[in-house]
């Protein structure tokens, strides 16, 4: 096997040469039946492929085919220096990029958005009772004010939802254009009208900030992030609007955004989520939806603040998480009837 | 014809001037037989209106196709995916020939490799404009990997595809056998690796409990099987049909061996399906015996019993199994019906993992199930994508030469000698230097050892 020539050295032999002298006779017809050599026709009759062959030689020249062949090696040592090039490239700018940033990478320190907020000493608590909420819907008005949601029910951060049960033991959930408009006093679920209620309650939804977020580790882009005081972000300007964290979400706390007036971010299409109103809470401030709850039903707070009472209310009541069995270790901490049915 | 300066020439062939361009357009005009005409002005009106339905989507947010957030893919996903596994089936074929040594498909490799070329081009569109913002995304995935997205991982399997696909076509077509023998076995193994992570794109999502697990990376890379032997089984026919280059050994060697692995594809794939819906019917996972319900008796039903089962799984074993079918004809159909089964299998799986969703979704509650029905800028989108497949499968089957390509047989394991090898030794290197030198397939096949027969 050792003595056998490799192709690649054995691409100037002369066997090109030797099928010039079967091409001296047709040359007189050179260009025109070259062309028609190029074309395959489709109704042609039956005919051997290398009857076509020699027809192509023809085209070239006995003095031209030195610089072909010397062509055609150049063009592999080419193609290799061509990859070696790039692959240098691609270390070196690799090795340029560790002494000069240019861009950031998801390993760097996120500066804070706010002067003189240190994230890494909160614990952002927050707690929903849904025996309390009256399902009035002034936290999805004032979440969709805030955070500039936009206005269609299938948009939203935050919703409510009405579970129902009747005395025949069916479940029903509504949640009549996300519960900004409150509800009727029927359950608008199908199958629900007529039938007589057993037991029913309000359950407000947002996003957990999963401890373990799915939809941070399936984005492709790295636009999805999650900041050490444990609230997922999204870098709409790096977001491609894939919808793989839309799918990945087992709470369907996202959507991707429509273009219109009324949109989140100046970029539309991309993904959007509840934030627990990040950009107040850094502030001392409390979210939207918690500000505005009539009964307190939503209650929000650093659980390392000793004088903010959420510690207090988590340790007298003992909420729970919603689903802890898929395995996200979700965040929000929920009471009332909605855990006993999770 | 006689110029006045030297011609300008790139490696021996003379570059044509503008007005011989135009001279042979016109002649090539006249030359295309009607029936081609015909067919391209189909494929250019389908061409038209899809490429209207693609400039609507460009503009990122704009509320044009059928998906909400209640159920986020849709149909040009499952176009993607349906190209993306057509090119690694048609690799995974083609590599029985280039890797493993299978002669009989030989004369049809380069009309594998542009074939699979051409189909991930297309699958690349679709994306493109499933995306909202695609360039972002080329930029994004390079300057902020994230290795814990199987999503990642696709775009850097199927972009080192694009690559090597690239690299093997143009050996293929300008005899580098180095080169292409690294590009071949290259392009089988990512091949392999792609569609699997195109299932881990499924597979890994906890949250959709159809998708999730261990089988869909394995069912996506059979399917992709199926798919590129459907599409080969469509070009052997063509192949036949229109006398093209190599079409002596289409009737009497490709198609006999195509049929044999597609009867085998659809036993694999028959199973999976089987093992897939007792496993949802089985489960106690809330969501995954509700999507197998859908399909089964639900919205999804005449999808699935109509066109997966029936449509796609027993007219095809029947027009296999039965004697008088087994003509070029009898293959198409076949292969049609196998084709339109994988789409809708690839659309099936992506509707019933979402069509049951666990909670309301962004305030939406869907009961009993979710709805999508595709917007018709998506359906205009998915004629775009195979107008465009088949007009530049077209093309290439017209101006490339696809019929010399049994040159480049190689054995890519060294150290385990074939069967044949002490009968070709040394010829192979030299075959494909002889230009136009063919030696019959019949004759590789007579030399073939009857261990090899069998396997065929």
């Amino acid at each position: 096997m050792t003595e056998k020539l490799n192709p690649a050295d054995a691409e100037p032999t002369p066997t090109p040469v030797v099928a010039q002298p079967d091409a001296v006779e047709p040359a007189a017809e050179a260009p025109e039946a070259a062309e028609a050599a190029a074309v395959v026709p489709a109704d042609a009759e039956p005919m051997p492929a290398p009857a076509m062959a020699p027809a192509d030689a023809v085209l070239v020249p006995l003095e031209q085919l030195a610089p072909a062949i010397a062509a055609a090696s150049v063009s592999r040592r080419a193609f290799l220096g061509f990859g070696l090039a790039v692959a240098g490239g691609v270390v070196g700018a690799g090795v340029l990029a560790q002494y000069f940033p240019v861009f950031a990478s998801a390993g760097d320190e996120v500066a804070p958005i706010v002067p003189n907020y240190n994230p890494a000493t909160k614990a952002w608590t927050f707690v929903v009772d849904s025996a309390s909420c009256i399902g009035c819907g002034l936290c999805v008005v004032a979440c969709k004010e805030e955070n500039h949601v936009p206005e269609p029910a299938e948009y939203a951060r935050t919703w409510i939802e009405r579970h129902v049960t009747t005395t025949d033991g069916q479940l029903y959930i509504d949640s009549p254009e996300a519960g900004i408009n409150g509800f009727p006093k029927d359950s608008t679920a199908p199958g629900a009208a007529g039938k007589a209620v057993k037991s029913s309650y309000f359950q407000p939804r947002l996003c957990m900030q999963c401890a373990e977020p799915p939809c941070v580790g399936v984005c492709p882009v790295s636009a999805t992030y999650q900041t050490e005081d444990g609230i997922v972000l999204v870098d709409a300007r790096r977001c491609i609007g894939c919808g793989y964290c839309v799918t990945s979400c087992p709470y369907g706390a996202r959507y991707l955004t429509p273009a219109g007036e009324d949109t989140p971010s100046d970029t539309p299409g991309v993904a959007d989520k509840c934030t627990w109103c990040y950009h107040r809470i850094n502030k001392g401030q409390k979210p939207a939806c918690v500000e505005i709850c009539p009964v307190k039903s939503r209650q929000f707070g650093d659980a390392n603040d000793p004088a903010d009472p959420i510690a207090a209310i988590v340790k007298a009541t003992n909420p729970a998480p919603f689903h802890p069995e898929w395995g996200t270790k979700p965040r929000v901490l929920y009471l009332g009837p909605a855990l006993e049915e999770a | 014809m006689q110029a006045a300066t030297r011609p300008m020439t790139i490696a021996g062939r003379r570059i044509p001037t503008l007005r011989e361009m135009g001279a042979w357009l016109v002649s090539e005009v006249h030359r295309t037989p009607r029936g081609l005409k015909i067919w391209y002005a189909l494929l250019g009106v389908f061409l038209a209106v899809g490429g209207v339905a693609a400039l609507i989507s460009v503009p990122p947010g704009w509320e044009v196709m059928g998906t909400s957030p209640k159920f986020e893919w849709g149909l040009l996903i499952v176009a993607y995916v349906f190209f993306a596994i057509i090119t690694s089936g048609l690799c995974l074929s083609a590599s029985l020939g280039t890797v493993f040594g299978l002669e009989r498909f030989l004369p049809f490799e380069k009309r594998h490799a542009v074939l699979a070329l051409i189909s991930l081009i297309t699958a690349f569109l679709v994306i493109a404009l499933e995306l909202h913002y695609p360039i972002r995304m080329v930029f994004g995935a390079m300057l902020t990997p994230a290795p814990t997205s199987p999503m990642w991982w696709m775009g850097v399997f199927y972009g080192t595809y694009l690559v090597v696909l690239i690299i093997e076509v143009w050996t293929l077509f300008t005899n580098h056998p180095v080169i292409h023998k690294y590009a071949c076995t290259s392009c089988a193994i990512v091949a392999v690796f792609a569609p699997t992570t195109l299932g881990a794109v499924f597979g890994v999502l906890a949250a959709k409990p159809f998708w999730y697990g261990i089988f869909t990376p394995i069912q996506m890379v059979c399917t992709a099987l199926t798919a590129g032997l459907a599409i080969l089984g469509i070009v052997f026919w063509a192949v036949d049909r229109f006398r093209l280059a190599n079409h002596g050994t289409a009737k009497p060697i490709a198609m006999p061996s195509i049929r044999l692995l597609m009867a085998i594809a659809l036993v694999i794939v028959s199973a999976l399906l089987i093992r897939q819906m007792v496993d949802a019917l089985a489960s106690p996972q809330p969501g995954m015996r509700e999507a197998a319900i859908a399909l089964i008796s639900g919205p999804l039903a005449i999808q699935f019993w109509g066109v997966r089962v029936v449509i796609g799984l027993v007219v095809p074993a029947l027009l296999l199994a039965m004697p008088m079918t087994r003509t070029p004809w009898g293959l198409l159909g076949t292969s049609v019906t196998m084709l339109v089964g994988v789409f809708m299998d690839r659309l099936n799986f992506v509707e019933a993992g979402q069509i049951y969703p666990r909670t309301t979704q962004a305030g939406t509650v869907s009961y009993p199930y979710a709805a999508y029905t595709p917007s018709p800028v998506e359906l205009g989108i998915l004629l775009f994508a195979l107008a465009f497949f088949a007009l530049a499968y077209t093309l290439a089957e017209r101006y490339l030469k696809m019929g010399e390509g049994d040159s480049h047989i190689f054995w890519p394991w060294p150290w385990i000698k074939p069967h044949h090898d002490h009968e070709h030794d040394g010829e192979d290197d030299h075959d494909h230097k002889a230009d136009g030198a063919q030696v019959d397939p019949l004759k590789r096949l007579a030399s073939a050892t009857p261990a090899q027969e069998v396997a065929l």
